[in-house]
């Protein structure tokens, strides 16, 4: 297990996490607005959902993602989506990874 | 547990940024061939069978039923709407916002326009000379498809579907001009061969 790694100071260590960078990377191709339901994005990512919770709940407190309860018809749905700040994390994490292939380029 | 594992690599973490971004948008967005290949067939046998019994000058070059043609087109495009409206909503299942509200208003402007054009069509029907019948119906329903694709193209930014709808529009007022017969066949041909080959490109680009 390594932990948030010294040669890469500059990379959010919210996003930096695999699992998580797989579900940003995800969900940020989904247009602005719109949101999609938990089982969903768990088939996609083809992650447990636990494991998917889990690295929700982190995202979540970041202020990155939002998860909200509501109800279809009768079945209860959870829903997800890439907050403003999240897709702007995101932006700024691959913007980094450029910068750190090539230092000429990128902010 | 690899749950906090990281990558040290940053070009492999663009890597594996880019190989999500591709899956998730082979999973929210229709396979290019189901949604251009039923329209393609519609109208590679329809408009082909109405070439064979509404030849040029009139001649039936094969002596088919006079309500094959039109029976085939009407029976095809809604086979055709339903298919492709049903693989359209399946991949944006379980996705609420923004999109799927513009995919459903997509989907009634189709409806909308078909049954605009169906209602005009059979009330000056009577009116209209046999021979330009299948004319009417045909040119005025592919302007329809061919200005709606190249909507399409400006709502998704999709550039593949505003050349396919501005070859569609050009192959039928080309059509149009040649005359009754001619259209059938060129918008069968190059109309229907457009669509399959729209498909096969949109699926290849994605794989």
């Amino acid at each position: 297990m390594t932990s948030v790694n010294n040669e890469l100071p500059e990379l959010d260590p919210v996003i930096h996490a695999q699992a998580r960078l797989r579900v940003v990377a995800a969900l940020s191709q989904l247009s602005r607005g719109d949101r999609i339901a938990f089982p969903r994005l768990q088939e996609i990512l083809r992650m447990t959902a636990g494991n998917l919770s889990v690295h929700l709940r982190k995202l979540e407190d970041a202020g990155y993602v939002e998860v909200t309860k509501t109800h279809r018809g009768r079945t209860p749905a959870t829903l997800v989506h890439l907050t403003a700040r999240g897709r702007l994390a995101f932006d700024d994490y691959v913007s980094t990874l450029r910068t750190l292939i090539d230092p000429g380029e990128g902010t | 547990m690899d749950d906090e594992s990281t990558l040290d690599d940053p070009g492999e973490a663009l890597r594996l940024i880019e190989h999500e971004q591709v899956n998730v948008i082979r999973h929210v967005t229709p396979d290019p061939r189901l949604m251009y290949w039923p329209w393609g067939l519609t109208w590679l046998i329809s408009f082909g069978l109405s070439f064979l019994r509404y030849g040029p000058d009139g001649r039936a070059l094969v002596a088919l039923p006079e309500w094959v043609p039109l029976t085939s087109l009407t029976a095809l495009m809604i086979a055709a709407g339903i298919f492709t409206g049903v693989a359209g909503a399946r991949s944006g299942r379980h996705i609420s916002g923004p999109s799927s509200r513009q995919g459903v208003m997509y989907g009634i402007s189709w409806s909308a326009g078909f049954s605009g054009l169906a209602i005009l069509f059979g009330r000056v029907s009577d009116s209209i000379p046999d021979s330009l019948q299948a004319l009417l119906w045909g040119g005025g329903m592919v302007t329809l498809v061919g200005a709606l694709y190249m909507a399409g193209g400006a709502i998704w930014s999709a550039w593949d579907m505003f050349v396919l709808g501005a070859w569609i529009s050009v192959v039928n007022a080309a059509g149009v001009l040649w005359g009754p017969g001619w259209h059938a066949l060129v918008v069968s041909v190059a109309g229907g061969g457009g669509l399959l080959a729209a498909g096969l490109i949109g699926w290849m680009r994605r794989r």
